[in-house]
């Protein structure tokens, strides 16, 4: 039942497409739906840099002429190629180029992107014009359809050519993006501190989504060549990479249909822009449609007249505007220009995205999360850590020695030495500003520290990065939640998960065997982790959306995910209400009895005082003690670290009682 | 060798005008971490709004004034209208997409009101060129140094003498320490927007003499300007001067002795280059992150 309605939308919408040449003779709209098409295919690679990993890309024109112009070179000069060859070479060509461009131009990010990715498509266009000896320069190159086995392609034919690869386009997609690969891209958007730290390497994946989406522009690239049967450089300008994001934001983000959404609305929009009559009948609409739906947004509270004002304004001027102008041609760019603004500011979410929250749609995620209620429960939420049975209990499992880190003339870390013994929870205290949070960052190795040893079971980790260190076992929480706040909890685990799969690209978009076994054991797994934290409740709904407490312990099941052997948890009880801290206790000896090391820093000193084997003072960037609750609860130097030197040990017990209404952070601020 | 000193001297003009329009990125990226993908068009209204006004009769010199308020005028709209919603709703995606969407209708309203054409700019000097070192220099090309240095120098000494300047770097280091310190920090922001325009428009009437003046006469220009604010760094005020230079001599050099059409190159691979090996820029300090 639940998977009925999009089968019946898909099957219907195949059955259009395949059905449209049949049902009309004229070229011109066969060709008109099958440019749509071509844009669709690029627009499923856009949103995957674009919505998924959230990274604004201004190359893909460029990319986009790069597939037409290999296709275009390689038909010129090896006339005999077969066609089935052209769009793999293009592909090929095309994401090596994405590959290229991704490597400057990830390690920057907003702007500096932006403007990269325009620099990359600028210099493309260049080229295009420049090597005339390749590409034949501003003449451009014509073609003719391709040929088949000795036949040549009609129009109509070549048509099914593109729709059935836009299919196949859309499938593998969709594909990607539903499996860890998507969920991956997602989790770097979400937050790429974490994503690090769930092994997840940020750098890896944002190349990974941009030779993707670059290879799918190249494919759109090549069969654009054949289908208008000329390339020129100056089609793939600066405009039509602007005209691709509005089609993506104005279609609607991180969906399949919005991409074909704005696909359309982007090859039909010029046409509209042609014709003045045509133009003015249907800004009227427009702005009647936008009228009509601010009125109902008013008068039924979802909305306030201030908010409606300006897009109603907007296109009824703009309706307006259209009966004194009277060449629309030349103004076909300040409308285009106008319309972006509209779309960026009043429909964020684009066409399919306000839908879907008009009509109270869901999206998958929730369906996901109940479908993973109904799998049979995996064996054991958290993994016992196998090592710890192996090897003597008594050994270090982590031995910082000496560790120095030094920001500018702030020595954060001045000398810390850290052991940590396996199978304990290690307890971290001190006052704010003491280096806490910084030794968490050098564990997991987002800070390099400047001076000193860590080494993890016997082996060095300094200088390795966040990914590869959470991979041999060391996951954490954070101090300020950093969940992927736009994914479901269950999908939050999930990408703690990644590391369980071993499918490659071609497992997923086939949905080989391989990958359907890992999928399903992951989400059985990540459900039962959730039950573990007893957010089981709660597997469908966005993370940001959850109340703060429980977005700790979901940090908690994300973090267990990784299967660690060291679990670092920074202030896991900030905020949480006084039942709240009594569970999670509980779960932290839980976690404690499958053999998984913990170290602990925490403000709540009932807490830290009652789970702790071993505690360890920080004070200016100094460990200052060291050594069970009761010592360091009785040690002279802590308590003038947290008091100021005059009071009496009293005070510190007095202060522990009391602790959790003595925290000075109230809950839910990030400290 | 004459022709070398030749090419290295028009460099200069042109790498102090791509200084300038860089120096308006830095303005509004250091009080609102934004900038306006449009600064090319700004440029471009300023050379055209000016050529209007030198056309109905008002001295060059007298027209500067005017442009400058044009050019804090359209500053304004731009932060109003394009940044101040995307700033609020805290997206990126947002303020880049809407400044590129009024930069391409400003181009294309360009269009409209004076025509795709690009039409002569009269000079405010003497045409006839000074000799020095063997190379001819055209006297306007050391006014667009000169003006050029003039200009950045004298937003310096506001940020550093006033105490409006006081408000522009205090929202620069902290923005919501400076708004509960009483400082209006939106208005130093739209302020900070006006003063980008400004430059930029006075960028554009600066080298219009020397180049020509019409609607796509910025297509490249911010782009490069933005490479130059890269290479030189976003924070580094000397940065963007030695960015501009080295950039402007390089695409003469390039225009010279490959071809015009590669002249665009040079620029653009810098800034690749630059940003895969030190994202800061040559003279920028790069941030520690925070977690």
């Amino acid at each position: 039942m639940m998977k009925s309605r999009p089968l019946l939308f898909a099957a219907v919408g195949l059955a259009l497409l395949v059905l449209f040449p049949v049902a009309t003779d004229n070229a011109y709209y066969i060709h008109l739906v099958e440019t749509i098409s071509i844009y669709a295919i690029l627009l499923f690679g856009l949103d995957i840099v674009v919505g998924y990993t959230g990274q604004v890309s201004l190359g893909h024109a460029g990319l986009f002429g790069i597939g037409a112009y290999a296709a275009g070179v390689v038909i010129t000069n090896f006339p005999n190629t077969p066609f089935v060859l052209i769009p793999i070479i293009a592909i090929a060509v095309t994401a090596l180029f994405g590959a290229i461009l991704a490597l400057p131009a990830l390690r920057v990010t907003g702007p500096y992107l932006a403007m990269v990715t325009l620099a990359f498509g600028t210099i493309i266009q260049i080229l295009v014009n420049e090597m005339d000896f390749l590409t034949n320069g501003p003449m451009g190159i014509t073609l003719t359809k391709p040929v088949i086995l000795g036949h040549q392609l009609t129009e109509r034919e070549y048509f099914w050519v593109v729709a059935f690869l836009l299919v196949a386009a859309l499938l593998v997609v969709h594909r990607i993006l539903r499996s860890h690969l998507g969920r991956a891209f997602e989790a770097l958007r979400g937050s790429p501190v974490a994503s690090d730290c769930m092994g997840v390497s940020v750098y890896r994946y944002k190349v990974f989504a941009f030779v993707v989406s670059a290879g799918l522009a190249g494919l759109a690239g090549s069969l654009y060549s054949y289908s208008e049967q000329y390339i020129s450089p100056n089609t793939y300008n600066f405009e039509l990479t602007v005209l691709f994001l509005l089609a993506i934001i104005m279609g609607g983000r991180k969906t399949r249909s919005g991409a074909l959404l704005g696909a359309a609305i982007i090859v039909m929009l010029p046409k509209l822009l042609d014709d003045i009559v045509l133009f003015r009948y249907v800004a009227v609409t427009f702005a009647a449609l936008v009228l009509v739906g601010a009125v109902a947004f008013v008068a039924t509270g979802r909305s306030t007249p201030q908010r409606v004002a300006v897009p109603v304004a907007g296109t009824v001027a703009l309706a307006g505007v259209s009966f004194k102008l009277d060449n629309i041609g030349d103004w076909r760019l300040a409308i285009f220009g106008l319309i972006t603004l509209l779309v960026v500011y009043y429909l964020q979410d684009g066409i399919v995205g306000f839908a879907r929250q008009t009509l109270g749609w869901r999206g998958h995620g929730a369906s996901d999360a109940e479908a993973a209620a109904r799998l049979p429960a995996a064996g054991s939420a958290v993994s016992t850590s196998v090592a710890a049975a192996a090897t003597p209990a008594m050994q270090d499992l982590v031995a910082a020695d000496r560790v120095l880190m030094q920001f500018g003339g702030l020595k954060a870390l001045n000398d810390v030495t850290l052991h940590v013994t396996r199978g304990t929870i290690h307890g971290l205290i001190g006052p704010n500003g003491s280096g806490k949070s910084t030794m968490m960052n050098v564990l997991t190795g987002i800070y390099v520290p400047t001076e000193g040893a860590i080494a993890f079971k016997g082996q060095s980790i300094v200088g390795r990065t966040s990914a590869r260190i959470a991979l041999t076992g060391i996951a954490r929480t954070f101090q300020n939640v950093q969940l992927f706040g736009e994914m479901t909890a269950l999908q939050n685990v999930l990408v703690g998960l990644h590391h369980t799969y071993r499918s490659n690209l071609l497992d997923v978009a086939l949905h080989l065997p391989r990958f359907v076994r890992e999928e399903r054991a992951a989400t059985a797994r990540a459900y039962a982790l959730l039950k573990f934290v007893g957010l089981e409740s709660l597997a469908g709904e966005e993370a940001r959306n959850l109340p703060y407490g429980k977005q700790r312990l979901l940090e908690i099941a994300r973090a267990l995910a990784l299967n660690p052997e060291l679990l670092l948890l920074d202030e896991p009880a900030a905020g949480l209400t006084a039942p709240d801290i009594r569970e999670l206790v509980v779960i932290i000896r839980k976690i404690r009895e499958h053999g998984i090391t913990l170290i602990l820093i925490e403000h709540h000193m009932d807490v830290v005082m009652s789970v702790c084997d071993v505690v360890t003072v920080l004070d200016f960037g100094q460990k200052i003690a060291e050594g069970t609750p009761a010592a360091v609860q009785a040690n002279p130097q802590v308590i003038k670290a947290y008091l100021g030197g005059e009071l009496e040990a009293l005070a510190l017990q007095a202060a522990a009682r009391t602790g959790s209404e003595s925290d000075p952070r109230s809950p839910g601020s990030p400290a | 060798m004459q022709i070398l000193t030749q090419l290295v001297f028009s460099g200069i003009a042109l790498g102090m005008i791509y200084a300038v329009i860089a120096f308006g990125y830095q303005l509004t990226f250091a009080t609102s971490d934004t900038l306006n993908f449009g600064q090319g068009e700004a440029l471009m209204l300023g050379a055209l709004v000016g050529l209007t006004l030198v056309g109905m009769g008002v001295n060059y010199w007298l027209m500067i004034p005017i442009v400058c308020v044009f050019g804090a005028i359209q500053g304004a709209v731009v932060e109003r209208i394009g940044v101040r919603p995307a700033i609020k709703i805290k997206s990126e995606f947002g303020w880049i997409m809407s400044t590129i969407a009024l930069g391409i209708i400003f181009r294309n309203v360009a269009e409209n009101v004076w025509g795709r054409d690009m039409r002569p700019f009269p000079s405010p000097l003497p045409e006839a060129p000074l000799h020095f070192l063997g190379a001819n220099v055209r006297p306007m090309e050391i006014l667009v140094a000169v003006g050029a240095l003039l200009m950045m120098a004298a937003v310096e000494l506001f940020n550093r003498k006033t105490i409006w300047g006081k408000a522009v770097v205090a929202t620069f280091n902290d923005r919501d320490a400076a708004r509960l310190m009483g400082i209006n920090t939106s208005l130093v922001i739209t302020f900070s927007y006006a003063l980008s325009s400004i430059s930029a428009a006075l960028a554009g009437v600066l080298i219009a003499p020397l180049t020509l003046a019409g609607p796509n006469m910025a297509a490249q220009l911010g782009l490069k300007a933005f490479a130059v604010a890269i290479i030189g760094g976003l924070t580094s005020g000397m940065g963007i001067i030695v960015g501009g230079i080295i950039l402007g001599i390089a695409e003469k050099l390039t225009g010279f002795y490959v071809s015009t059409g590669y002249s665009d190159v040079p620029g653009l691979v810098l800034l690749l280059i630059v940003l895969a090996v030190r994202p800061a820029g040559l003279f920028g300090r790069s941030a520690i992150k925070k977690v």
